[in-house]
């Protein structure tokens, strides 16, 4: 069988769109660790972002062919990890307990930070941290790519909570990572 | 920075949340306050990078789990080969009026990928099906678009014309399809030599 292991990514959504699934498998084991780590941010629990993870790929795994361009494949992906993530997260949480976020803020302090030895780990910490409506807005802004009016629409809310929210976890960030710049 | 000093970075008179909805509008039109003032590009330039520090976090976090958990990898895979992808059906010629044989378009494509992959230094990657009506230069049928990879060093002609004989005579021999053309683009190199390449 030919080996497909060093194929780019564009030449595997092609061939999985149009129906090989040896090649998905590839892109599923090229992937998975990076789709696996961002939903694991984004919902907070490593088994929810299994499933949420395993729902993105059998969705794309099925829409494969409205993909436009086969070499951004991943973060097509990650566009679906984030929509199934945020389904999970809707369907797990009234609305209401999503603003309750500044009771959250008390239970944390500084000081844990204190011995972070490199940038990238008081970054993890600090965005750990953060309370979880701000931690979903960031990571959707920063790393899946969404404009407010998409995380809006997402975490079903509107865009003046998602532009609150997002400030408060820029003040944060900027604020505890101050000795990092 | 205390909170006091959030709503007036530098001295410039913008607050955090401003500065980062002027970073999210492009920076544009550009706000001489902000663009001349060096606590608030310091801050802008912050929030930059830890946006983009944010993403290599998450890859960070993925090089330190890479390994695919066997058990939910089979799951997914065995989902996705429940969920064929057959496409639409293709009438086959019959010599016996009663009875209609078809093929599926996923099984086509599959047989095109076959025949192309097993030419040396060719990787197929999509392959289009098109219906023809019959006109005065073609006879109709189906229309076959394959766009293949070539290992790099290989001689792009020959291979473009062995993959166009080897889909031609795979869909003569083991489908009936009247075949209108087999037309092969070269649409992509690849560099690092597959197992296939070696034979």
């Amino acid at each position: 069988m030919t080996d497909l292991t060093a194929l780019s990514d564009a030449l595997l959504a092609e061939r999985s769109a149009d129906g090989d699934e040896i090649a998905f498998a590839v892109l599923v084991r090229r992937h998975g660790p990076y789709l696996r780590a961002f939903a694991t941010r984004l919902t907070g629990s490593s088994a929810d972002a299994d499933d949420v993870v395993q729902d993105a790929l059998i969705t794309a795994w099925a829409q494969l062919a409205t993909l436009e361009e086969p070499a951004k494949v991943r973060s097509w992906l990650t566009s679906i990890v984030s929509r199934k993530s945020t389904d999970r997260i809707r369907a797990r949480k009234p609305v209401s307990e999503l603003d309750e976020e500044r009771a959250e803020i008390a239970e944390r302090g500084p000081e844990h930070r204190a011995i972070e030895t490199s940038q990238l780990d008081a970054l993890s910490s600090v965005l750990s941290g953060l309370p979880e409506g701000q931690r979903q807005c960031w990571l959707l802004k920063e790393v899946a790519g969404y404009s407010y009016e998409e995380i809006a629409e997402r975490l079903d809310t509107t865009v003046a909570v998602v532009r609150g929210r997002l400030a408060r976890a820029r003040a944060t960030v900027v604020t505890e990572m101050e000795v990092w710049r | 920075m205390t909170d006091d000093a959030n709503d007036n970075i530098g001295g410039s008179g913008y607050s955090l949340e401003q500065l980062g909805d002027y970073l999210d509008g492009g920076r544009t039109p550009a706000i001489e306050a902000i663009e001349g003032n060096a606590e608030c590009q310091a801050v802008l330039a912050s929030l930059e990078r830890f946006g983009s520090l944010s993403r290599e976090l998450v890859s960070r976090d993925a090089a330190e789990h890479t390994e695919i958990d066997e058990t939910w990898f089979s799951s997914l895979m065995s989902s996705i080969t429940r969920e064929v992808k057959a496409g639409r059906d293709i009438p086959l010629a019959s010599a016996d009026p009663l009875t209609t044989l078809s093929i599926t378009e996923g099984a086509i494509r599959g047989l095109v990928r076959a025949a192309g992959d097993s030419i040396a230094g060719v990787i197929v990657g999509r392959c289009a099906l098109t219906d023809r009506a019959p006109e005065d230069n073609s006879k109709g049928g189906v229309a076959v678009d394959v766009s293949i990879s070539v290992l790099l060093g290989t001689p792009v002609r020959g291979a473009a014309e062995a993959v166009r004989q080897a889909v031609y005579g795979a869909l003569l021999k083991h489908t009936e399809l009247l075949i209108d053309s087999v037309n092969v683009t070269v649409s992509d190199v690849h560099v690092i030599p597959t197992e296939g390449d070696a034979r």
